[in-house]
């Protein structure tokens, strides 16, 4: 399967990354050499130089044969003209482009029944928007994503010092907290992703993974000893696209909203636009601005500058000086792994959630959604099982499920079912299954349809 | 750098590697002559070191090989394999000595063609298929072979791909390197088929056309007669061969777009134009000049100046006639084609002509600019802007190997060769080439050169072979720094 990628940046690098891993031919373009260079350096692609948007450099990357082109430059005019060009060229493929103008928010069906024919239009700042809001209403909160249309969400939280689930088997956990047994479905330790079995202990300092359903979830978050919090005020640090965002729908929320903007025509910007929200003009790490704003008494801080160095800054002296807790948007993704030690433990990547999309399109079978866990060890896979497909129709224990994958919830009409060895896949059910990364091929094939049933 | 990672890739190459040694072993069983034991035991060893060094390494994994780990494997790989390779000559019936079988060897694997044989007729027939033999694969690269066959060197593949073909303007074929690098080997292979076909129409047995299309297809050079090709004194012969050394020397990705069904592209290449060209002119110059004087009749003349300035523009180093006799000057562009050597992307060795055509575009670019100070130009190629880079890594190249051939060769004359069969030698060695002149020339061998000369121009053919950086870097004290 041949997917061209319009644009090396982080998008492009990490969705050609994840792709080759999974043995499809990718194709990249991008004008800059230096990125081209990067791509051609470090993964099994093949790179195009020159620009995504003209139909020569397509053809020469093979538009013809392939079966997606993804546009994920940096910008929205060069994707769409890229997809339009795709269209012309080459009809059938399936183009997915990352537009990010809120201006294009109304007109995202019409771009896909019009002339581009974008199948998916991807817009990672309403993602993040969405993800900075969950990470807020649920305490205690690392990594969020749902499932089932938000019927069920996936949890991650880190498991404190003095918790009472600490060093205590997971076959022992209904007895020890008297109530059913969470869905722990991965472990993050020191770096490493365990997927646990019966046996295995949880250890403090663990990041733990689980799934629950929406209407529990606060009640399987206080085993996990994390209890809710009300959020009613919130400083948001940086006014661009996606600090807008948040602050309009936070305004929506009445929840109170602070923006420190540092550009005084953007503040103005802010200011017209947005009618509760109170709009300073400074900088973010300014700490006698944070002191007369009260930081002591803001529930979240949400850094999202262009800048990570700041966003971290910003986050890190903001929680020193009381504000309960903060959010921090990072984009790149070698910061990932060190953003536990530094003590930042929410943060948000809209790149990562364009990764998210992008690759819950591209699988094939009847996936509904894929997230990527952080430092993008392993995937969540949520899918339909396929009356034809290898799973469906025997005990778990009897499928040959690939190594370090594990099918850690089966959603049956309303229930929710804990899998044992036992448990049977009936078809139509939803299934949502945990893998490392290199398992997910498999996951994949297995997933989708035998061919000699038709 | 994980030495220890590394060996277990080296491992693993060397056992396959040993596996290879079955077809000269099914050559020898057939024509029942005395190579059988020493292939038999040259296999054993190799592939039991190659198995152990596996077994020994095996827990050291890594997903990824870094730029640097990718140079190691490939240089080391191909010393491995050189000195495996020797081996069914060294334990043979003790006509050659150790360093004769490792020059025999690196110089088949090299694809140089250079022989220490005095008699090449005497060797037995497995032996000769499996000198033939080494330089099919080692034509197309035994990296590349390995990156096509052996799947866990998936992503890796790359680095090593790139540090044994170092074109200077990469291209990939396909998305992936494995496919890659099976497009290249399947395209290598059925050249080689037709070759074989027409050699046999010509009325060529089996076991020998398959020894003159594996050295013809990687220009390579060995032949199994003593004579080279002038043995088979036939037109068609010489018109096939030349056919072939050509197609040899253009680069493979043009092969596979006219299978593709696109055979414009050949004429779209801007390399190709300048290659076809270039021998074209040179032929024609060499011709008018060795006719009347050596040659009689015009059509002689063109015979036998086609051949030779083929076999060696292509590296090839296939000979019909001594053109030591020649006059000076077509000595002269005999050793400038030593250096200008085939096409980038394809099998031949030498500078390569898209480094030659870049570099005068260079040239004129840099005289461009002292008459207009102010105009903005660029170096291009095919309608396409040559980054600076690329032409900086040119340039060095450039220099290295000019550089590394004088001192090479002062070197060699410091070991009491003579004037003329020191550079040659050396040029000879270094593009891949096979025959020089002097002592060294077409109706000659490389026996006559001193030990430590042959361990000189064993070095010289590496360099040559991998284009010098993955070899020289060996040598770069930073290189071997935590």
């Amino acid at each position: 399967m041949r997917i061209v990628i319009v644009g090396a940046g982080e998008v492009g690098f990490h969705v050609a990354n994840h792709l080759t891993l999974e043995n499809k031919d990718v194709v990249v373009i991008d004008k800059n050499p230096d990125a081209i260079r990067r791509l051609s350096d470090n993964l099994d692609v093949q790179v195009v130089n020159g620009s995504g948007s003209s139909p020569v450099v397509l053809e020469e990357a093979g538009i013809q044969n392939a079966e997606i082109i993804l546009a994920v430059t940096d910008s929205d005019e060069t994707n769409l003209v890229a997809c339009l060009v795709a269209n012309m060229i080459s009809p059938t493929t399936k183009k997915l482009a990352r537009i990010r103008d809120a201006d294009y928010d109304k007109y995202h069906d019409m771009f896909s029944s019009h002339a581009p024919h974008i199948d998916t239009i991807i817009n990672p700042e309403i993602e993040v928007v969405k993800t900075i809001d969950r990470l807020m209403s649920v305490p205690g909160a690392v990594d969020i994503g749902e499932f089932a249309d938000g019927r069920i969400e996936f949890v991650g939280v880190y498991l404190e010092k003095n918790a009472q689930l600490a060093g205590i088997r997971l076959s022992e956990l209904p007895a020890k907290t008297g109530k059913a047994r969470p869905l722990i479905a991965a472990v993050v330790r020191e770096e490493e992703l365990i997927i646990p079995r019966g046996n295995d202990r949880l250890l403090a300092g663990d990041l733990v993974y689980f799934i629950s359903e929406e209407d529990k979830l606060l009640e399987t978050l206080s085993v996990f000893g994390k209890h809710d919090q009300p959020v009613n005020r919130v400083l948001i640090v940086g006014g661009g696209r996606i600090g807008f965002r948040l602050a309009s729908l936070l305004e929506e929320k009445s929840i109170q909203t602070k923006i420190i903007e540092r550009n005084p025509d953007r503040c103005t910007v802010l200011a017209e636009s947005l009618n509760k929200a109170v709009v300073l003009c400074g900088d973010g790490s300014d700490q006698s601005l944070l002191a007369e704003e009260n930081i002591r008494d803001i529930d979240v801080v949400v850094t999202l500058t262009d800048n990570e160095e700041t966003n971290i800054l910003a986050s890190l002296l903001a929680t020193r000086m009381g504000a309960r807790k903060s959010i921090t948007k990072i984009s790149k993704f070698s910061y990932f792994p060190l953003m536990t030690a530094i003590g930042i433990e929410q943060v948000v990547s809209p790149r990562l959630s364009a990764i998210n999309t992008i690759l819950h399109h591209i699988r094939k079978g009847k996936v509904l959604s894929a997230i990527s866990l952080k430092g993008e060890q392993a995937e969540v896979i949520e899918a339909i099982a396929l009356e034809t497909s290898d799973i469906v129709g025997k005990p778990l224990k009897n499928i040959s499920f690939p190594k370090g994958a594990l099918v850690a919830g089966i959603i049956r009409k309303e229930d929710i079912i804990i899998p044992t060895g036992d448990s049977v896949i009936e078809p139509d059910d939803r299934i949502i299954i945990f893998a490392i990364k290199q398992a997910v091929p498999k996951i994949e094939k297995i997933l989708s349809v035998k061919l000699e049933y038709f | 750098m994980r030495w220890r990672f590394i060996l277990n890739i080296i491992g693993i190459l060397t056992f396959f590697f040993g596996l290879t040694m079955v077809f000269p072993l099914f050559v020898g069983l057939y024509y029942q002559d005395q190579s059988v034991i020493p292939i038999l035991k040259s296999m054993g060893i190799t592939v039991l070191v190659g198995f152990s060094l596996y077994l020994i390494f095996r827990k050291e994994k890594a997903e990824v090989i870094s730029q640097r780990e990718g140079m190691a494997i490939v240089a080391v790989g191909w010393s491995a394999v050189g000195l495996f390779g020797a081996l069914p000559f060294f334990l043979g019936d003790g006509s050659f000595t150790f360093v004769d079988a490792v020059f025999e060897s690196v110089s088949g694997f090299t694809t140089t063609g250079a022989s220490i044989l005095t008699n090449i007729e005497a060797l037995s027939k497995g032996l000769l298929f499996w000198r033939s033999f080494i330089q099919w694969l080692g034509g197309m690269g035994i990296i590349v072979l390995s990156v096509a066959i052996l799947p866990f060197l998936g992503v890796g593949g790359m680095q090593l791909y790139k540090a044994e073909v170092p074109s200077p303007v990469p291209d990939k074929l396909k998305p992936r390197i494995r496919d890659t690098a099976s497009v290249l080997w399947k395209v290598y292979a059925l050249i080689s088929l037709v070759e074989v076909v027409l050699l046999m129409v010509g009325g060529m047995d089996l076991y020998t056309a398959l020894c003159h299309t594996f050295t013809t297809m990687p220009t390579g050079g060995f032949s199994t007669k003593n004579a080279s090709i002038a043995h088979f004194n036939s037109i068609y012969f010489d018109c096939i061969f030349i056919f072939f050394m050509l197609m040899a020397g253009i680069n493979f990705s043009l092969h596979y777009q006219l299978l593709r069904g696109k055979p414009l592209a050949f004429w779209r290449d801007s390399e190709f134009r300048f290659f076809l060209g270039t021998v074209a002119f040179l032929v024609l110059v060499v011709s008018f000049n060795i006719y009347g004087s050596i040659y009689d009749s015009l059509g002689q003349a063109f015979r036998y100046g086609a051949f030779q300035v083929v076999s060696i523009i292509t590296t090839t180093g296939y000979a019909t006639a001594d053109y030591e006799q020649w006059p000076a000057m077509s000595q002269l562009i005999l050793l400038l084609c030593m250096f200008i050597g085939a096409s980038a992307g394809s099998t031949g060795g030498g500078i390569k002509c898209l480094r030659v055509m870049l570099c005068f575009k260079f040239c004129y670019k840099q005289l461009f600019s002292l008459i207009h100070p102010h105009a903005v130009s660029h170096v291009k190629i095919g309608g396409k802007v040559v980054s600076d880079d690329v032409m900086q890594s040119i340039l060095g190249f450039l220099a290295l190997y000019i550089g590394l051939f004088t001192l090479s060769s002062v070197i060699l004359a410091g070991m009491g060769v003579d004037f003329t069969t020191s550079f040659a030698a050396v040029a000879a060695c270094i593009g891949n080439i096979g025959p020089g002149f002097g002592m060294v020339g077409p109706v000659d061998n490389f026996a006559q050169i001193p030990h430590l000369g042959k361990w000189l121009l064993v070095w010289c053919m590496l360099l040559g072979r991998l284009e010098i950086f993955t070899i020289i870097i060996l040598v770069v004290p930073e290189f071997w720094r935590k």
